[in-house]
């Protein structure tokens, strides 16, 4: 069977597939997200500790993933959970690392003067220093999301959700009716995702990014 | 006599892990209404005293009190919602407009939108900028001199009767640098405000302080005076350094001529020049002697010619 005839048969399946794997990455970004932004602004008095943390999350990235996996199961199982919880240690490095950069990079006069006008540290966080970095930060989730969708594939080797399903079965019986053809539209499925949710970072950002930063 | 707004007693600063005080122990007494600016070199602690009076930086000994009140007995943030405070890089919050720049302050203090929006456009008004055209900018769509107005008109925003003012006109051209000194004069005579700058350029102290405040290396405080009082009568040879040549010239600056008086008449000493020297500076040093001859000095006694300061006017003068 031709690969745009299976792909039209299999529709159902691999939307739906596509779809899990979308929601599996974004679950996992957003917990990412509420962690390394919250580590990210606990570590600010305590920079030893920050750097620490940065290359500890920044060595877990190096691991591989079938690995990271594989050690998982024993303690979480097999299914949505461990997946989304090695997705999460991955996706933590770039939004801490970002984060901290964003904050870094806000001019330190703009936030003199506003501890100078009497705003509170709660209030120079929230109306100064973060739509400032914000840019910065929210680069660091577009990054961690690109990463996870491809990451992601692997978790159905753990019976994670998504993408990953296909390339596995097809891999696992190759020489098998269609199975280069099923391999072949989890790949592609995989690039179409990452390329969409690239895209709708570029619109987030469009969207979100204070309009006095790009007069 | 009119009340003191600002007064330091003993304060003093040594930060963290460093051997000598960034300020020696200081007292002074500011009053209301006065303007008050502090010159010396780079790194003599004018900032740090600057920034200890709205507790950026907290003193290490010594007190500090706004009209009667002990700072130290007030919440630093509420403090400074009180304080106008100007820095020379402005510091104005790139993603909001001139407008909610400026109604920052307010804002915090909770004022309804109404007042928000009146008190801006006042100020803004009160700055030299339109505010229908600019109160929508950002402040990148501002020039140099437009941010640091914008500056000024934030720091005013919620009446504040104190205004601090670090270097404000520092980073800018030297032709706005002046526009805006005598702008920034002719506002302080309609809103008498006490107000404490700072700067290194003694030729801004003396044209803007109704009292200037001369510090030396480790923020000892060489001399307090009016501009008048300081050219007139330079505490000692840092002072006189620090005016540099010009002082005599820059004098005439501060008086009128209707304040003169005219003087006894003495013998004066002709002032020894050298042929090199510049019609300037000789004159210069004649106004500062009162010499009223010049003998510039040849290559022997006979080579010696003598001018008087009227010969000189004649010839130096165009035309
Ligand atoms: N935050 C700081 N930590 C340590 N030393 C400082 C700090 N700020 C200023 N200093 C030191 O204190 C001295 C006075 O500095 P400053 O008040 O900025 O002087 P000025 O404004 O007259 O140039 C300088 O020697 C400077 O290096
Ligand atoms: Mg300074």
């Amino acid at each position: 069977m031709p690969f745009h005839e299976y792909v039209l048969r299999n529709a159902h399946r691999i939307m739906f597939l596509a779809a899990q794997h979308v929601q599996l990455v974004l679950l996992s970004v957003a917990v990412a997200t509420a962690i390394g932004v919250g580590l990210a602004l606990a570590t600010e008095r305590a920079p030893r500790l920050r750097s620490w943390l940065l290359s500890t999350t920044g060595v877990l990235l190096t691991m591989p993933s079938f690995a990271l996996f594989g050690l998982l199961v024993p303690v979480l199982g097999l299914g949505l959970g461990p997946a989304v919880v090695a997705l999460t240690v991955y996706a933590i490095f770039p939004i801490l690392r970002n984060t901290v950069t964003g904050l870094e990079t806000v001019t330190p006069a703009v936030v003199d003067a506003a501890k100078g006008m009497g705003m509170r540290s709660g209030q120079r966080l929230r109306m100064v220093r973060l739509p400032l970095a914000w840019p910065v930060i929210l680069n660091g989730i577009r990054v961690s999301t690109i990463m996870l969708v491809a990451i992601a594939a692997i978790g159905a080797a753990v019976r994670g959700p998504g993408l990953g399903e296909l390339i596995f079965r097809g891999l696992a019986r190759i020489g098998g009716a269609n199975a280069l053809n099923e391999a072949l539209s989890g790949v592609l499925g995989i690039v179409v995702v990452a390329l969409l949710l690239d895209l709708s970072f570029v619109l987030i950002g469009r969207l979100t990014t204070p309009r006095g930063l790009h007069v | 006599m009119s009340d003191v707004m600002i007064r330091l007693d003993e304060v003093h600063k040594r930060y963290d892990g460093q051997a000598g005080d960034a300020v020696a122990p200081l007292s002074m007494e500011i009053r209301e209404g006065e303007f008050v600016v502090f010159v010396g070199p780079s790194g003599c602690g004018k900032t740090t005293t600057l920034r200890m009076i709205n507790r950026m930086v907290e003193p290490s000994g010594g007190r500090i009190w706004i009209d009667g009140r002990d700072v130290t007995d007030v919440d630093p943030d509420e403090l400074r919602k009180h304080i106008g405070y100007v820095i020379q890089q402005v510091g104005l919050i790139p993603h909001l407009t001139v407008a909610a720049n400026v109604g920052l302050v307010p804002k915090l203090l909770g004022w309804q939108r109404d007042r928000i929006e009146a008190r801006t456009a006042e100020l803004l008004d009160l700055v030299g900028l339109d505010p229908a055209a600019f109160g929508g900018r950002y402040p990148k769509q501002l020039s140099g001199g437009q941010q640091q107005r914008v500056g000024v008109a934030r720091a005013l925003a919620a009446d504040p009767p104190v205004m601090l003012m670090d270097e404000p006109f520092g980073a800018i051209d030297p032709i706005t640098r002046a526009r805006l000194q005598e702008e920034f004069l002719a506002l302080q005579r309609r809103i008498r405000k006490t107000i404490v700058f700072v700067t290194h350029d003694v030729d801004e102290a003396l044209r803007l302080g109704d009292r200037v405040a001369v510090f030396g290396e480790g923020s000892r405080l060489v001399q307090f005076d009016t501009p008048l009082g300081i050219l007139t009568n330079p505490a000692d040879d840092y002072v006189r350094d620090f005016l540099g040549s010009g002082a005599a010239v820059r004098r005439l600056g501060l008086l009128n001529v209707g304040d003169l008086r005219k003087p006894e008449p003495a013998d004066r000493l002709p002032l020894r020049v050298s042929s090199g020297d510049s019609v300037h500076s000789v004159l210069e040093r004649m106004l500062r002697d009162g010499a009223d001859r010049v003998i510039i000095e040849g290559e022997s006694t006979e080579d010696d010619r003598e001018l008087t300061l009227r010969e000189l006017l004649m010839a130096g003068s165009a035309r």
